[in-house]
């Protein structure tokens, strides 16, 4: 397993279920989700924001609507201090490839990640090593995922392209490795490629 | 075969049809009671002498002050913490070849004001060893199991010690509720020796009122337990004394079984149902001391007084020691950080549900234990084995 050094970034949540193409992770501050489509790493393996919810802790104990006669939302919690321990947030993440060694890979790893492993939001640099090639988008297109692909696709190229110094040349080579993916499928290229633009 | 429904159906119909029967009755006797509640002609002074004076069947609160004093709530602080514990248990099981019990003990430590934050923890802790299996008499005698009742009586002392504990490590500076569920009388040692006594309440219970009592320099730190629609009758068995005839009553002497009493004008009427009509939202009765026989011998410095709370839609007990009771400044943080609990947990204290649900050992809680035990018996080649009964109701057939 990756040893990890004193530069690691910031763990933001752990594992709670893997399988081969995706993992959920519980962050560990409630509603501090990263974005949709950003790059996280567990172990070795890197995945991508792409589903997220907040619930119960408990499956049987629904929140109930508790602000009528309070000012704002912030008070709501001020009242209720125990809320932030009995709400989750969890997000859910593809697995778009792995570490081997000191090389990236942009296909499945040979084994699922590990419950209660760590998850870390990546930095530019990590990204920025991560994205020099798209084999990850396939990957991505042919997923089930919780949120539809276009959505998750086109999220994750916003994403990465704040990490690159010239955000417009990578998003412009994503689209070009995108329309080769999807030559027979127009209607879902033209989908992302209209979601690309940042907000 | 599960329940037959159908067969139960026809009998609840019934239940129901005789519950409305008797309504005008009931109300006629809660009427009178609170009459007399609120009677001028009650002298508190002689009744109280008159009481001290009767031999009842039935237990008599002592009075403190005027029956139908009431006062509303007072304000509430701007920063303060509430803390509760609850627990639960797994009992021995003597189908079972190991013998252990398990207790868990949940706790909600929930701060208000400038700085609200919560802590929720669950401690589940399992006793196997002799000492925890029984309680041993000082010198030779016969040793007490540690099941069933004494289990109960043992789980709400460890209730205690852990509300204790967070109690002692809430921050200084903030006024601080500490509170339990249910009763602070520990009735069911009342049938035991008294070394089970000495036990679980001087050395248990006790200890753990004492410690949370001298937490109370520089600071104030109030503890009570609260009882959820209670089913006590110790105030209207104080109207049945003032309303009997005879100057020293003496019901088996006076009135024999078979003769009719005129303390019956208030049977079947409880407590909570005539601080409903008495009391207005928010507002607590007089206080009362408990007339329990272990309170009286026992429990000394921390005698257990009690007051009803109309909180919310329902009449709460609210049990607190005497320390609390003595004190203004304690008595009006009880009474108002508890309505303030009620408020904010939809009828019943939030810190209370919330120790609840940390400590709840579900019916599947418990067979994953038993499992968890057998499973480790066999994987260290330990001998299991269970009683046939159990192995019949787990392993059915046709």
């Amino acid at each position: 397993m990756r040893s990890i050094n004193k530069d690691s970034p910031k763990k933001i949540a752990e594992v709670i279920e893997a399988s081969a193409t995706q993992f959920s992770a519980q962050c560990y501050e409630l509603y501090e989700i990263p974005p949709l489509g950003s790059l996280v790493r567990t172990g070795d393996i890197y995945g991508v924001v792409a589903g997220a919810e907040t619930t119960s802790l408990e499956p049987g104990r629904k929140p109930i609507a508790r602000g009528k006669d309070e000012a704002s939302e912030e008070a709501v919690y001020e009242s209720s201090p125990q809320l932030a321990k009995l709400l989750r947030s969890e997000l859910t993440a593809a697995v778009v490839g792995f570490k081997n060694g000191d090389k990236v890979v942009q296909y499945l790893p040979p084994q699922p990640a590990r419950i209660h492993g760590f998850v870390y939001l990546c930095q530019p640099d990590e990204i920025r090593d991560f994205s020099r090639s798209f084999g990850f988008l396939n990957t991505l297109i042919d997923a089930d995922l919780p949120v539809p692909d276009e959505e998750v696709v086109a999220a994750t190229l916003r994403q990465m392209s704040q990490a690159h110094g010239d955000s417009r040349t990578f998003l412009v080579a994503a689209g070009k490795e995108l329309a080769a993916l999807l030559s027979n499928d127009y209607l879902r290229l033209k989908n992302i490629l209209g979601r690309l633009t940042p907000a | 075969m599960s329940l037959d429904l159908t067969r139960v159906a026809g009998q609840v119909s019934a239940m129901i049809s005789r519950l409305g029967d008797g309504r005008d009755e009931d109300r006629r006797r809660l009427r009178f009671a609170v009459d007399t509640l609120n009677s001028p002609a009650i002298n508190l002074e002689a009744l109280k002498r008159k009481i001290a004076a009767s031999r009842t069947t039935w237990l008599v609160a002592e009075l403190v002050e005027g029956l139908n004093r009431h006062y509303p709530s007072p304000p509430l602080p701007r920063d303060f913490t509430v803390i509760a514990a609850d627990g639960s248990h797994i009992d021995v099981d003597r189908h079972h070849s190991t013998r252990c019990y398990l207790i868990n003990i949940g706790a909600a430590v929930i701060k208000y004001g400038n700085q609200p934050d919560a802590c929720l923890s669950s401690l589940p802790r399992l006793y196997s060893e002799d000492k925890d299996l029984a309680i041993t008499p000082p010198g030779n005698g016969r040793r007490q199991p540690v099941e069933g009742t004494i289990l109960g009586v043992k789980r709400s002392v460890e209730e205690c010690q852990r509300l204790a504990e967070l109690t002692a490590g809430a921050p200084d500076g903030s006024d601080c509720l500490a509170l339990l569920d249910g009763t602070l009388i520990l009735w069911g040692l009342e049938a035991y020796p008294d070394f089970v006594t000495d036990v679980l309440l001087n050395n248990g219970l006790l200890k753990c009122l004492g410690a949370m009592k001298k937490l109370n320099a520089g600071r104030r730190v109030a503890m009570a337990s609260y009882i959820s629609f209670p089913r006590s009758t110790d105030v209207v068995n104080v109207l049945r004394v003032a309303i009997c005839p005879n100057d020293a009553p003496d019901c088996d002497r006076d009135c024999p079984p078979g003769r009719e009493r005129d303390c019956e004008a208030v049977a079947d009427v409880r407590d909570r149902d005539i601080f409903m009509d008495l009391l207005e939202t928010g507002e607590r009765s007089a206080l009362f001391i408990s007339p329990s026989r272990i309170v009286k011998e026992r429990y000394g410095e921390h005698r257990i007084y009690f007051f009803y709370l109309r909180a919310g839609d329902e009449i709460a007990r609210i049990e607190i020691p005497q320390w609390v009771a003595e004190s203004q400044p304690l008595l009006d943080l009880t009474q108002c950080l508890v309505l303030d609990q009620v408020k904010r947990g939809q009828g019943y204290p939030v810190v209370l549900s919330e120790a609840h649900e940390q400590a709840v050992v579900t019916g599947a809680d418990r067979e994953s234990f038993w499992e968890l035990v057998e499973v480790s018996l066999v994987e260290e080649h330990l001998p299991g084995t269970g009683s046939a009964k159990s192995f019949s109701k787990r392993t059915r057939w046709i």
